[in-house]
């Protein structure tokens, strides 16, 4: 029998914390991965700088920072108070939920799926949310697109999906094609009201189908915002289990998990995130797809990284926010484009490298 | 004896890591077993040995694995019960059950950069709880797995970066420190040379000799004769011959599961059966055996 001291130490010293260890007896220990604290720090850092950036830069005045703190307390002149406060502070705080939300639902997904291409952009969820919120607004002219709608619609896409397939099953490959194929009609659908209604009514509805922060409905804001702290808190619940089961179904219910309802928790909770974060900002799919890869390539290897997903699809809305109000100011570009077109080439590099086929 | 703990014992700030050692004897009655509208298995009625190594043997298709996955609850039996320690493994909580009976699926795999450790630690995964991540017994525990299955030194290396035999050896590790008095395992020593084989069985033997009861199902006959102290030979669903090696093989039940005529010798080291001038029987060179 070796001593302790001979042997390796099956959680490092220098690659984990253990948090709380409330003295001998206490059952309190929480392991904390050294890697993934500092990949969040630094996440929340690049999030928070970028936030000030995008409340001190705009079309109708670029701030100093002074005045924009000074704004931002309610202090500052009339006008500055109102472009902080009623303009850009709502829409950096919309930028930060959506791509939050849409990055955390991505990097479950993702993980419950066994492939990174599963996100709820590519399996047709933020296609079925777009048709329910666009019917909503080509259907009443009231050019709110009611968060409950958008729920609805992820719902249905997931329920046709998942009806379709059974079960997300290894690797994923079926529960992606049977999704790609439902977010196709769902487009269609779309696409056929659109063609179908006013010219007034399809331009209410155009920030639904691009992707946009400028037709931000305040009570869409809100739900989202409601509901994404507990999203968190259910996917760091959740890690535990992930990280396990991301082995293989068979040793994760050797070791005692309940996969099915495991799984079928993350994706319900990637469902409502999608639903609400479309009813803000519509189909800014990419995030989801960028934001876990970037939490993956920070973070340490084979864990789960459901708060740096969080963050860094956070970092990532509010900079291609930025970038579409910056590039060609003051025309606007809408973040859904610039996404894409950061996303896309990722996305061909995920398709094309065997290396990053590989579960997440 | 039965070690039915209540279901409070789950949290319990008094960690629960006494082993459970005293070897369970596992059963099935009237077990059925399915794929979607495919009956494989129909009412078995099966003893496990407790303490013991059970091999269970027999042609491609003839439903081991299937009768592994139903015994280790990852397929739900259409009727019949499976039965650990007298109670219906089915009428426990998943991970209560982890803490008594660990399964080795074929060829697991392991994502890439995942260390030994790391994987050996997933083992203590039922033990743990949101709260209680990480304990002092936990350390002992993987650190006593890595020990028996000689990895000590290679703790810190990949999975995907070791040999056949050593990687099968971290994924028993795994297993070990699941600290479960049952351990199933699904072709163990499948895509293995020789000399990783033996590493492997001998690994399984000592953990027999610690008092854990294994069922194994390997395609070996030999190995399966060699190593296990009871063997279940199986045919279309049906287990048709069962006992201690030396007295359930015969030429007549190797040409009813194998379709091949042999004859047989008895080791003259370890006195288990060894087939000899095997060939195929007229049956099969016909294209009529089954």
């Amino acid at each position: 029998m070796t001593s302790p001291a001979d042997t390796p130490n099956a959680v490092r010293q220098d690659k984990y914390y253990l948090a709380l260890p409330l003295g001998q007896r206490a059952p309190l220990r929480v392991i904390v991965d050294k890697r993934n604290l500092l990949a969040n720090l630094l996440l929340l850092g690049l999030l928070i700088l970028l936030a000030g950036v995008s409340l001190n830069i705009g079309s109708a005045a670029s701030l100093s920072l002074p005045a924009t703190l000074r704004a931002l307390l309610g202090d500052g002149s009339p006008l500055d108070t109102f472009v902080i406060q009623e303009l850009r502070l709502p829409r950096v705080i919309a930028g930060i939920v959506t791509g939050g939300a849409f990055a955390l639902a991505g990097c479950l997904m993702q993980t419950v799926a066994r492939n990174r291409l599963a996100t709820p952009g590519i399996v047709g969820l933020d296609n079925g949310a777009t048709a329910f919120a666009v019917a909503s607004v080509v259907g009443t002219g009231i050019s709110l697109a009611p968060p409950a709608m958008a729920l609805t619609g992820a719902a249905v896409a997931a329920a046709l999906t998942f009806g379709l397939t059974g079960r997300i099953g290894v690797r994923g490959y079926r529960f992606l094609v049977a999704g790609i194929g439902v977010g196709a009609v769902f487009g269609a659908l779309t696409q056929l009201m659109l063609t179908r209604v006013s010219i007034d009514a399809a331009n209410a509805a155009y920030p639904w189908t691009v992707g946009s922060l400028n037709a931000r409905p305040d009570h869409a804001v809100l739900s989202l915002s409601l509901a994404l702290p507990p999203a968190l808190l259910a996917g760091i619940w959740l890690t535990r289990s992930l990280t396990v089961l991301r082995l293989s179904d068979a040793v994760a219910i050797s070791l005692g998990i309940a996969a099915g309802r495991c799984r079928m928790a993350a994706l319900s909770v990637a469902v409502i995130l999608t639903g609400l974060a479309v009813a803000v900002a519509g189909p800014v799919g990419m995030v989801a797809l960028i934001g876990p890869e970037f939490a993956r390539q920070l973070s340490a290897k084979n864990t789960v990284p459901v708060v740096g997903a969080t963050l860094a699809g956070a970092v990532v809305m509010v900079a291609a926010d930025l970038l579409g109000r910056m590039l060609l100011a003051p025309i606007e570009i809408p973040v859904g484009i610039v996404t894409a077109l950061i996303g896309s080439p990722l996305l061909l590099w995920i398709l094309l490298n065997p290396n990053a086929r590989t579960a997440p | 004896m039965t070690h039915d703990a209540p279901a409070c014992e789950r949290d319990t700030a008094q960690p629960d890591t006494a082993p459970d050692m005293t070897a369970p004897d596992m059963a099935t009655q009237g077990l059925s077993l399915a794929y979607g509208s495919v009956a494989v298995i129909e009412d078995l009625d099966l003893q496990l040995p407790a303490g013991q190594v059970t091999a269970i043997v027999g042609p491609n298709g003839c439903g081991k694995s299937t009768l592994l996955a139903g015994l280790s609850r990852l397929l739900k039996p259409r009727g019949g019960t499976v039965l650990l320690n007298g109670t219906d493994i089915r009428h426990q909580p998943t991970r209560q059950l982890a803490k008594r009976l660990a399964l080795l699926p074929q060829q697991p795999h392991a994502p890439e950069a995942l260390t030994v450790a790391e994987l050996v630690r997933f083992g203590r995964h039922p033990h743990q709880s949101w709260l209680r991540q990480w304990s002092p017994e936990d350390k002992r525990i993987v650190d006593e797995a890595l020990d028996m299955t000689g990895l000590t030194p290679l703790a810190q290396r990949p999975v995907d970066a070791l040999s056949g035999g050593q990687r099968q050896r971290a994924w028993i590790a795994m297993a070990i420190a699941q600290q479960t008095a049952t351990l199933l395992l699904d072709e163990p020593t499948s895509a293995l040379d020789l000399g990783h084989q033996v590493e492997v069985y001998e690994l399984i033997q000592s953990l027999a000799a610690s008092g854990k009861t294994i069922v194994m199902v390997i395609h070996d006959l030999v190995s399966a004769c060699r190593y296990a102290d009871h063997l279940i030979a199986m045919h279309q669903g049906h287990v048709i011959a069962e006992g201690l090696p030396g007295e359930t093989v015969t030429p007549e039940l190797v040409r009813r599961l194998y379709g091949v005529e042999c004859s047989l010798i008895t080791d003259p080291v370890t006195g288990a059966p060894l087939l000899t001038n095997i060939r195929r029987t007229r049956d099969a060179l016909d294209g009529s055996a089954t």
